[in-house]
């Protein structure tokens, strides 16, 4: 990197690239934005994850670690972590095995087809999160929803999709997987630009199948990233459904689509407990951070290995 | 053989993705008392003239409009600044830019949520175009990176050379940078504004009347008030969809090669 150019030739300085003289003036607005809106913020967390208020009250009391012990006391937050686990898993094929599927299938045959098809794969992740939701809202309508009217149609049973805890989580999973797909295929995308055609045609030559040449040439240079998103996977795939829990069932029915994310907003800004949701913002960012530590040794171990 | 599997694959997957909008689009058009029938219907426009009427459409979308374009510009700005000047940072301090930058777009919303909220009110930003937009600096770490990978990628010795000739460094940046940096300006204004477009979280706290808010948040609120009355929504929906996707339209291809870059990161 530039680390090495710089050591290299320290002479260079004179006529460095960049704003002579004072270049951290050209920081001062990058240092404003996140100190205020970020660093600035997350301390404030901290505190208040100590402090017993509801946001509106002029003397807010220390009550120490209690809302720690308080908060995950609960069962909902025990419930909204075991949930967090399901949505994770529901969401892993979404972010690996099927973009990449599809990443495969659109490198296989370039042309106009393909771009076309990548066009209305992408679609979801311009369309509002919101007018998606109220969409497949009324499409699962119980009585009158298209899909209802479909499975009543050829004699399956026609669930209340959203309304029945066993159902509810699942449909989330799958509203929000078209958007994770296209974000994702597009990833595989890049990793499949590495991949030496030639390879492939020289297989070929010697006889080998499609499935072959996919099996031992193109996958085994595609595990960095289905590991990468897998591990993106299990740390956000809370937030990804965060816009669909909020739009179509707001945690229920029985807090059935409940996860971390969602419970800290909802004891925030609809309990105003600014104490409980900081407790448990605090402690998914140090889990969070735990994580991306681990992550980042064992990315480290691995490249030296 | 081969090739017409390849083409269902993908054809029915496409559609299946994009099937809500597209349900949306064609049951928008129905008479109101044939929401939810199936098969052919005459074709009628009263629920897009129940939605302008029942609820400030016009005004969700340019709050949308101004909110995104605002966000987009700052953004920029920042980001702009701040890769210029990371290019005369010793390896040391770049690593920690770089790092802080990072680790800020690690953090999740929800967890700075609360004291930005209280920031912005203790400001009077409630339900204003600042309170908005400004706030909303706090993502601009994907912007700054993806600049620093622009301005990194300029030839040295050009910049070089304009220091030697003793151009200031303001004259540089605007002469010499930014005229380089103008493909990539373009592709990392249309992520910030898509992704500002479609925010949800941030409106709904700070803006969360029904006329001062962005049009995800008043879908949200008209999807409360008027849960019953599907026609009106979808009509909603659609036209919430209609500007980001047409612009989608357009760039679908610089749009996606942005959103690669960014994935990269």
């Amino acid at each position: 990197m530039t680390s090495t150019l710089d050591r290299a030739a320290p002479r260079a300085r004179a006529a460095q690239p960049g704003p002579r003289g004072r270049p951290w003036l050209y920081l001062v607005p990058l240092v404003l934005a996140l100190g205020v809106w970020v660093y600035g913020p997350l301390l404030w967390t901290g505190v208040l994850s100590l402090l017993d208020w509801n946001l509106i009250s002029p003397n807010p009391e220390f009550v120490g670690v209690d809302n720690f012990v308080a908060v995950f006391g609960r069962p909902e937050t025990t419930n909204a972590l075991v949930r967090t686990g399901y949505y994770v898993l529901g969401m892993l094929p979404f972010a690996t095995v099927i973009p990449m599927t599809l990443a495969i299938l659109l490198w296989r045959r370039p042309g106009r087809a393909a771009d076309g098809y990548r066009a209305l794969l992408f679609s979801p992740v311009v369309l509002a999160p919101v007018a998606t939701a109220i969409s497949w809202q009324f499409l699962l309508s119980p009585q009158q929803g298209l899909v209802n009217t479909v499975l009543s149609g050829v004699g399956l049973p026609a669930p209340n999709w959203l309304g029945d805890p066993r159902t509810a989580l699942p449909v989330i999973v799958l509203v929000t997987a078209g958007k994770i797909v296209a974000l994702n295929m597009l990833l595989f995308s890049a990793a499949l630009a590495g991949v030496d055609r030639r390879a492939i045609d020289a297989a070929r030559i010697d006889g080998a199948t499609e499935w072959e040449t996919t099996r031992f040439i193109v996958l085994p240079q595609m595990l960095r990233t289905i590991a990468l998103l897998s591990a993106l996977c299990v740390i956000v795939a809370g937030q990804w459904v965060f816009t669909n829990v909020a739009a179509l069932t707001r945690g229920g029915p029985d807090g059935a689509t409940d996860n971390i994310y969602y419970r800290l907003y909802t004891e925030g800004f609809d309990f105003f407990d600014a104490g409980s949701a900081s407790a448990l913002a605090v402690a998914i960012t140090l889990a969070l951070a735990l994580l991306f530590g681990a992550a980042a040794l064992w990315n480290r171990r691995r490249s030296r290995a | 053989m081969r090739e017409l599997r390849w083409h269902t694959t993908l054809l029915v997957t496409g559609l299946a993705v994009s099937f809500p909008l597209v349900w949306a689009l064609l049951t928008s058009f129905r008479p109101q008392n044939a929401i939810f029938e199936i098969g052919p219907s005459p074709v009628s426009v009263a629920n897009y003239v129940d939605a302008v009427t029942l609820f400030p459409i016009g005004r969700l979308l340019l709050n949308s409009f101004v909110t995104a374009l605002g966000v987009t510009a700052l953004q920029l700005l920042v980001a702009v600044l701040a890769a210029y000047a990371m290019l005369s940072l010793g390896a040391r301090s770049l690593r920690w830019v770089l790092g802080a930058v990072t680790v800020s777009l690690v953090v999740p919303l929800q967890a700075m949520v609360i004291p930005q909220f209280l920031i912005a009110t203790g400001l009077g930003w409630r339900d204003s175009y600042v309170g908005l937009i400004v706030p909303q600096l706090a993502s601009c770490g994907l912007a700054v990176l993806l600049m620093w990978e622009h301005t990194r990628s300029i030839p040295k010795n050009l910049l070089g050379a304009a220091a030697i000739d003793g151009a200031r460094p303001a004259e540089t940046l605007w002469h010499l940078v930014l005229p380089q940096l103008r493909p990539g300006l373009g592709a990392v204004g249309i992520l910030v504004f898509v992704t500002t477009w479609n925010e949800y979280l941030w409106p709904a706290l700070i803006a969360p009347s029904p006329t001062n808010t962005t049009i995800q948040q008043g879908l949200a609120l008209f999807n409360n008030q008027e849960g019953g009355n599907p026609g009106p929504l979808l009509a909603a929906s659609v036209l919430a969809c209609a500007p980001v996707l047409a612009v989608y339209a357009i760039f679908s291809r610089r749009i996606t090669a942005a959103f690669l870059q960014a994935g990269r990161r």
